[in-house]
This record gives structure tokens, sequence and C-alpha cells, in this order.
């Protein structure tokens, strides 16, 4: 047990803090939602309702695209995109997909491989960007689900507001589809800069996403 | 890393989400059987019975200078027609019908009006005979 929990750290604690983390938010968004009731002489709703709702909905899956956004192309961009000095970037001669022996693909595949990169083929083909391709799904079907909750809530209150409801496609169309999307993105994007940047120059001491303290600030591709 | 916790926290809110959108016929048919009410009752000169269905901010406003059931049926409320469209998102609905469009909220005891007579207006919030502030 003690083991499992030392070697599973990572996944466990940030799974914890992002459950804990969601019910904060469902409880701060229900205040709101409820601040907003009473506001227009409408009785308060129960948290299972709110948690529930079009405007939870919309509030999560909001920033889930976005996170899943920045994985999926970091991920990818990061095949070509280097970096010089940090440690977020592959070595400077290693640009593209590099060869099938260094990424250790079919012949070249140890014998504790997995097996799909061993068999070579469609399989191969696939688990060579499943990482991405994983990331990239489950982007397009959050912003998917912002979408759909986004019209949902955006009806509600178009309604509270006495006017009429839009239609799914109208609503991709709309100020608030977009200003939800994009200030998720743009968030998004200045934190993998200025990782990829800060991290050239400063140092975090014993931390993987961080160069070993006595890197010269030259050093790419290093972690600690 | 953090796929199976994120993944069964994904499918607790889809599975809430259709468990809330199941009820969603009904809770149409409801809001447009409210809405049918509160004209049936002023088009036969039932003001108590109008009152009744009205959100209570709707009520205050309404009984501003006389007491409600007298005051909704000076609002000149059209006759009950069909219902055209009914639209529910949350804790709102809409009610178009020939020649009204009522705006209704829920409340523990079912939907409630808030906004009846009302007109559509160009890029505008409707036009309402009756609502509350």
């Amino acid at each position: 047990m003690r083991k499992f929990l030392r070697e599973n750290g990572i996944g466990l604690v940030f799974g914890l803090l992002f459950l804990l983390v969601l019910v904060g938010q469902a409880f701060a968004g229900l205040a709101q939602f409820n601040d907003a009731q009473r506001a227009s002489g409408l009785p308060d709703i129960a948290f299972w309702r709110y948690v529930t709702s079009a405007s939870f909905g919309v509030d999560v899956a909001e920033n889930w695209q976005s996170e899943y956004l920045q994985f999926f192309l970091f991920i990818l961009l990061t095949v070509w995109l280097l970096q010089k000095g940090s440690p977020e970037s592959k070595s400077l001669d290693k640009p593209g997909r590099e060869t099938d022996q260094e990424q250790k693909i079919g012949p070249y595949a140890d014998a504790d491989s997995p097996k799909w990169a061993r068999v070579g083929g469609w399989r191969t083909a696939v688990f060579s960007n499943s990482l991405g391709l994983v990331m990239g799904l489950i982007f397009v079907g959050s912003w998917l689900a912002q979408s759909i909750a986004g019209v949902a809530a955006f009806n509600e209150e178009q309604l509270s507001e006495r006017e009429d409801p839009v239609s799914w496609a109208r609503y991709l169309l709309e100020a608030d589809f977009w200003n939800r999307t994009l200030q998720n993105w743009q968030s998004e994007l200045l934190a993998v800069a200025s990782m990829a940047i800060l991290a050239i120059f400063l140092r975090q001491r014993g931390s993987s996403q961080s160069k070993p303290v006595g890197s010269p600030h030259h050093a790419t591709g290093v972690e600690g | 890393m953090l796929g199976p916790v994120r993944r069964s926290a994904a499918l607790l809110i889809l599975v809430g989400a259709l468990a809330g959108c199941s009820t969603v016929g009904s809770r149409e048919e409801a809001a447009a059987g409210v809405a049918t009410r509160l004209l049936t009752a002023a088009g036969a000169g039932d003001g108590d019975a109008a009152c009744a269905v009205l959100a209570p901010a709707t009520v205050k406003t309404v009984a501003e200078d006389e007491p409600c059931p007298e005051a909704i049926l000076g609002k000149s409320l059209p006759k009950p027609g069909t219902v055209v469209e009914t639209s529910v998102y949350g804790q709102w609905a809409q009610v178009k019908l020939d020649d009204d469009t009522i705006f209704l909220a829920a409340f523990p005891e079912g939907w409630r009006v808030v906004a009846a007579g009302c007109t559509p207006q160009a890029s505008r919030p409707y036009d309402c005979t009756v609502e509350g502030d």
C-alpha cells in the first residue's frame, strides 16, 4: 500500500485535488446561481439540481477543453518545435518524429517495449500517436460538451431576460461561446509559453519539470 | 495520468445531465399547461385563478394599485390559443401561443408565470403587459 502510494503520488494527489476543487467550484457556483435567482425573485435551487445544470456543465467543460487543447498542442507541436535551453524541449538536433531506432519501434523495440510498439503496421502507427490522439479527442469532446451545455445555459439567461432562445448552430456564432472559449485558450497558451521560457533561466531543485540547478542556461532537453 | 479520475467525474456529470434531460418533455407540457391556465382564467373573468399561477414578484407588480384578481383582468390578456412552441431551459420556460408569448420560472409548487402578454421587439427583450420588476 505504502509502495503503491509512493509510486503513484502524482496521479493520486492531483486526482484528489481535482475532486476537492470541483466540489468547491460546485458550491461557489451554486451560491452565485442562487444570488441571481434571488435577484429575479425566484427560489434557491438545490445542490444536486445545480450540479446537473447547464450552467455548471458549461463552466466545467469550458475549462476542461482548454486544458486538453493545451496538452494536445504541446504534445504535438513539440515534435517539431524546439526551445533552446528549455527542459520542455527536445535537444536541438532532434526535431521531427525521429528514427524508428531512436523511438524503439518494430525491430528496434526492446524486450519490455509495449506490444503495439513491436508489432508494426496500423497498431504501431496508432500507438505512436496515441497520446496526442486521445488528448485531441478529449479536447473535441469537451469543446462539444461546452457548446451543448453552453447553449442551454445561454438560453436560460435569454429567457430570464425575456428574449428568444437560440439554436445550437446559432450559439456557435454567439459572443458568449467565443468569449468563454478564447478566454480559456489565451491563459493556457500563456502558461505553456511562460513555462517553456522561464524554465530556461529558473530552476526548481528536484522537480522533474526543471533542469538540475547547476545546469547551464543553454542546456536543452535536460530534466532534473 | 489523471484519466480514470477525470473520466469518472465526466461520466457522473453526463449521467446527471441525462437524468435532468429525461424530464424535459413533461416539464414542457407542465409549462404550457400553466400558461394556458392563466389565459383561460383571465378570459373567463376568474382573477383569483389567474393570479394563482403568477410568480410572487409578478403578483406584487400587478397588484400595485388594486388587488391582483381585479388588476389582472384589466391587462387585456388574449384568449388562450394553440400552443405553438414551448422551450424549457433550466429554471425558465417560454410558451409561444397563437397570439401571446408567456415566460415562466420554476418554483417548488411548479411553473409560475413571470411575464405574459408579451410581444417581440426587434433585437430587444419582449414587451410584456404583465411582468414583475
